[in-house]
């Protein structure tokens, strides 16, 4: 009896702390999405679906819902076909390779904040960078944070750059493992380039794609600091993401329940998504070499 | 031995809490703050003056963030149990704390105290939320004009420009900008905030009547006030867009030299004249169809989850920073109004009036200053009237057609809040 206790013994820590600071708060935040609470109230009454029909019956909510789609549509496929890209000619071995890896990681590991506050001022429409440039280039002035389009490509672009070198470094790693003797084979048997990528390359990292695009879609689902440094959601409401209208209605409204409300919503939709992709691609996902 | 060592154990014990009786009978506040740079410096300076004379009390300031860093934080801390025991909040932000009695009634302590007869009547004002008092007012502003006297001279403006009317500062604006523009300078930074509901309110309107709290988002001075203001962006490119989307670029680009008119809040003033140097020049807001400003700031309200002990100290606090000598310190230090009628006549605040230019302007301008209404409708309204602003400032909707769809959402949600 004892011997078959050892084990749950040594794992409870780890489901303890999984419980309290991941299973608690989902629960909690579901409960607290059909009551009606402002953080400061002793009471917390309970109103059903009314939280869940405001969030629905919302401009707001329908807005923000559009444009994280357009963010994670346009900046998925952006990020993992540049990765792929550049992983390809990262992966030998080399002086300026190795340096080039560190480059593209190196925003990674660096402050977001920091990196938004540097791009707020670079995309600035007076006193900007690009603007700088464009104009010495015969250009005239682009308002690039003031018009709803440009500021959610400026936001795309630069979380592309940010998220870029992780996505960089896992396509690496997962092209150094596919067996030489493949291209050997392909190359003895005259495939050209594209099409040894196309049918050896391709399929052979697709466990890693399909990992990259699980993760990155929920990245850009859940895209927050960015959005709230450069942007705070504007131009009216141009770059508004799901999360900035949580943390909005949660933290600047006081309204906990509908903000809750949203994350359950929130959580649904990648939880959606995830089965989708499954069913879609995993299919095409092959793990054994 | 034993006995040496049991005797010399109990003088330790004895020593040791001997030591301890100071600490434990010092009260400490934890005091939350949005001060930091000068501001923060004079803050403390006022901390070290109150402690050396209660030596008891021990003020453990901590600087938050802004105004709303402070709202969020303290949203977070309280039903966790650690909110701190005084909370500085911005004068339109503490009615739902105050509804929800996150805050004590500070009336008793205001009305045993000799000090509500020295507070000016708007600093006793801004800290009523029906009929009780919740917060005493410690950096109170209003918004003012300020002005480059060296942008105005090279753009061609001798001596001091007529600045009331719209039309007057907007030919102002226009003529730096024709001037000036090719160097990259702009006439006007794009108004904030608290400078829109001043120039609403100079175009005798406002966002909610104070008296009844009726929404006024769609009178017309209020839409006529909201056209021009947005004008100075859209139509006549006066202001530049990116202090449209980030407010306090307009700011920093004045600090900069790259504009000639701000408005902003007199707490402004030392910041800017840091920048601009004796070129600053300081001017009421316009009266463009009536003389009237908001009154912003902050006040120090106590929380209810404190000991009582604890409220007393902070009390002793609040008395004290409100005090003339404090206030003295605080008004000389930042350009924040006087809440204490004898604060003009302490020496700091005399050297102050004399050797700071400007200074007294935002004091000139209480006969006609109004503190603004407070209902927990004001909160939703201040946060979404950002995205109206960038909308209808930046061209993307119709001025009229974009207030009259606020006004008629504010009432809804005004609706749902007094449910």
């Amino acid at each position: 009896m004892s011997r078959k206790l050892i084990p749950y013994l040594f794992v409870a820590p780890m489901i303890a702390f999984i419980a309290l600071f991941t299973y608690i708060p989902i629960l909690t935040s579901v409960d607290l999405s059909f009551r009606d609470w402002d953080f400061l109230s002793p009471d917390k009454p309970f109103v059903g679906l009314k939280n869940y029909d405001l969030i629905l019956g919302s401009h707001e909510f329908w807005n923000a819902l559009r444009v994280t789609a357009i963010f994670t549509v346009v900046s998925v496929p952006l990020r993992l076909a540049l990765a792929l890209a550049i992983a390809s000619f990262l992966i030998r071995e080399t002086g300026a390779s190795r340096i080039l890896r560190g480059a593209f990681f190196l925003p990674s590991v660096t402050s977001t904040v920091s990196i938004a506050v540097v791009f707020s001022w670079v995309f600035a429409t007076d006193h900007g960078m690009a603007n700088g440039l464009i104009q010495a280039l015969g250009g005239s002035r682009v308002q690039w944070l003031q018009t709803p389009s440009l500021a959610l490509t400026v936001l795309i672009i630069v979380n592309t750059w940010k998220q870029l070198g992780y996505d960089i470094i896992i396509y690496i790693a997962a092209l150094q493992a596919v067996p030489n003797e493949l291209y050997d084979a392909a190359s003895v048997d005259g495939g050209r380039k594209f099409h040894v990528f196309r049918r050896v390359t391709f399929p052979l990292v697709m466990p890693t794609t399909y990992f990259l695009l699980v993760v990155s879609v929920i990245e850009a689902f859940q895209v927050f600091t960015i959005v709230d440094v450069m942007t705070r959601g504007g131009p009216a409401g141009g770059t508004t993401m799901l999360v900035t209208l949580l943390y909005r209605i949660g933290f600047s409204l006081f309204d906990i329940g509908q903000g809750s409300a949203l994350a359950v919503m929130l959580f649904v939709i990648l939880v959606v998504l995830a089965f989708v992709k499954s069913k879609i691609l995993g299919k095409r996902v092959h793990y054994a070499s | 031995m034993l006995k040496k060592l049991q005797s010399g154990l109990a003088v330790s014990v004895v020593a040791l809490l001997g030591a301890m009786a100071p600490a434990q009978a010092e009260v400490t506040v934890d005091f939350w703050h949005s001060f930091g740079g000068s501001s923060g410096e004079a803050l403390d300076e006022i901390i070290a003056l109150f402690e050396a004379e209660n030596p008891d009390i021990k003020i453990q300031a901590e600087h938050v963030g802004n105004y709303e860093d402070i709202v969020t934080r303290l949203q977070a801390a309280i039903p966790a149990r650690r909110a701190p025991d005084a909370v500085i909040l911005e004068v339109t932000r503490y009615g739902l704390f105050a509804e929800r009695e996150v805050l004590i009634d500070l009336t008793p302590y205001l009305d045993a105290d000799p000090l509500r007869d020295d507070l000016y009547d708007y600093a006793r004002e801004v800290g009523v939320y029906e009929g009780k008092n919740y917060i005493v007012p410690f950096n109170s502003s209003t918004p003012v004009l300020y002005y480059n006297r060296a942008i105005l001279e090279r753009a061609g403006i001798e001596g001091e420009p007529s600045l009331t009317t719209f039309e007057e500062v907007e030919a102002v604006a226009r003529q730096i900008q024709e001037n000036l523009g090719d160097e990259g300078v702009f006439g006007i930074a794009a108004p904030g905030q608290f400078a829109r509901w001043g120039l609403v309110m100079g175009n005798d309107s406002n966002l909610i009547d104070p008296a009844t709290g009726d929404i006024w988002l769609d009178a017309p001075n209020t839409i006529e006030a909201y056209d021009w203001m947005s004008s100075l962006v859209y139509e006549h490119g006066l202001a530049s867009v990116d202090a449209v989307t980030a407010e306090n670029n307009g700011r920093d680009a004045f600090y900069a030299g790259n504009v000639g008119i701000m408005f902003n809040s007199t707490g402004n003033y030392t910041s800017s004249r840091a920048a601009v140097g004796e070129d600053l020049v300081v001017r009421p807001m316009p009266c463009n169809k009536a003389c009237s400003v908001p009154i912003g700031g902050a006040g120090i309200g106590i929380l209810a989850s404190s000991e009582q002990d604890v409220q007393d100290a902070a009390y002793k606090f609040i008395n004290f920073a409100a005090s003339a000598e404090a206030n003295a310190i605080w008004f000389a230090a930042t350009g924040y109004m006087p809440i204490n009628r004898h604060t003009p006549d302490h020496p700091v605040a005399i050297e102050a009036l004399e050797t700071q230019p400007g200074i007294d302007v935002a004091i000139n301008q209480l006969d006609y200053a109004q503190g603004r209404p407070r209902p927990p409708v004001v909160t939703w309204m201040r946060t979404s009237e950002y995205d109206l602003w960038e909308a209808i400032a930046l061209g993307q909707r119709d001025v009229t057609e974009a207030l009259t769809d606020f006004a008629q959402r504010t009432r809804t949600e005004a609706a749902r809040l007094s449910q």
